[in-house]
């Protein structure tokens, strides 16, 4: 009895010991974990030297482009709870972590603020070609030394902008940065890789996007590792009164 | 105004603390200012709801609804979930909606304890453990 009592405590000692060190025997491991970006609402960028690139300011759009950004930045259009694209789920502001996590083929990162989670196929797999477009779009992985180059195509083109908090559309009169819209024609390279020794995730994205700029955009995101922060469920039509009118309880009631 | 120990105030304007939907709703150029005592606190992620019961002169009551940013980013500035319950008193600063409905987007709020909390917006990231 006591040594079955023994071998219990020894396997119980060590599955807590793995889950406490993960394997740190290939990358995408170290990718795993909680993570939240680096921007403030007063400062978006973040403080150096791990800082986002700001949006442009006055983006290089298509004639289509210019059309969609003034969409998004009329809130008469918002829709709420419009899910976002891999863009937006990689945004500058620490609002909503999210979190990557490791299987055998792939590595899914799974935003808080959506029900929706980036698969990143890394097996070796093609896009298909006879693609269903999503709102995510349709990912493929591979690993160039220690940074995971993602290939995303395949976006629905309905999402939000991949800027812009507050549904995209603008909130205040301070507030006059241009949305910027995605189509079905996005194509998004990221280049991810970890820095200041892996305490900081850095996401530089290069976005494609014939139907709406006229030239790429280059820009780079930064996250934090946080183990403190677990992320949480959310629901994002739960009590909705965004008008204001309705007081709703527990017991659902006004 | 029906309520009791309303201030409305010029404010410089703030970023909204919204990732799901707009916060245009709120009148971002004034403030109210108001004590009451806390019917519930609604833990919801996108946006938490803390519900307060504020009394005027004539000793009619009036439930706002001041609204919050998400669960996680309330707990990255110094809020848990029971930091509030049922019955504590509080006094309230918020941007109130346009449509003159009691319902507002939370500036800051005093505790009973004293301590003053914000909304839960984004907060700095933490300084780094090692030199990169």
């Amino acid at each position: 009895m006591l040594r079955v009592v023994v071998l219990a405590s020894l396997l119980v000692l060590s599955s807590c010991t793995s889950a406490k060190q993960p394997a740190e025997s290939s990358p995408a491991s170290r990718l795993t974990g909680v993570w939240v970006a680096v921007g403030t609402f007063e400062d978006p960028a973040g403080p150096p030297p791990w800082s986002n690139t700001p949006w442009p300011s006055n983006p290089p759009f298509t004639e289509w482009g210019a059309e969609q950004s003034r969409k998004l930045a009329d809130i008469t259009n918002v829709v709420p709870c419009q899910p976002g694209g891999p863009l937006f789920a990689m945004q500058d502001v620490g609002i909503f972590p999210i979190e990557i996590l490791e299987a055998a083929d792939r590595i899914v990162i799974k935003p808080e603020n959506g029900a929706l989670p980036r698969r990143i196929f890394t097996d070796g797999r093609s896009h298909p070609n006879d693609l269903e477009p999503s709102w995510m779009g349709h990912s493929i992985g591979h690993w160039e030394g220690e940074v995971l180059v993602v290939d995303t195509i395949g976006t629905s083109g309905r999402t939000r902008g991949m800027n812009g908090v507050g549904s995209n559309a603008r909130v205040s009169r301070d507030d006059s940065k241009p949305r910027l819209p995605t189509s079905d024609q996005l194509h998004l390279v990221e280049r991810i890789r970890l820095v200041a020794d892996g305490e900081i995730l850095e996401d530089e994205m290069t976005i494609t996007d014939p139907k709406a700029y006229t030239e790429p955009l280059v820009i780079k995101h930064y996250w934090q590792r946080r183990p403190d922060i677990e992320v949480l469920e959310y629901v994002c039509n739960e009590r909705p009164r965004d008008s204001g009118d309705v007081i709703q309880t527990k017991e659902g009631g006004p | 105004m029906r309520q009791a120990a309303i201030v409305v105030a010029l404010l410089l304007s703030a970023v909204p603390a919204s990732a799901h939907h707009s916060f245009a709703q709120f009148d971002r150029s004034k403030e109210v200012t108001m004590s009451g005592v806390v019917r519930e606190v609604q833990w919801n992620n996108p946006h938490t709801w803390i519900q307060v019961i504020v009394k005027d002169e004539k000793g009619r009551t009036t439930e706002w609804g001041f609204e919050c940013g998400s669960p996680n980013m309330m707990s990255r500035t110094g809020w848990k979930r029971t930091t509030l319950k049922q019955g504590d008193r509080v006094t309230v600063v918020g941007n109130p909606l346009k449509n003159g409905r009691p319902n507002a987007s939370l500036v800051k709020i005093t505790l009973p304890d004293g301590r003053v909390l914000g909304p839960g917006d984004a907060p700095p990231p933490k300084p780094l453990t090692k030199r990169s």
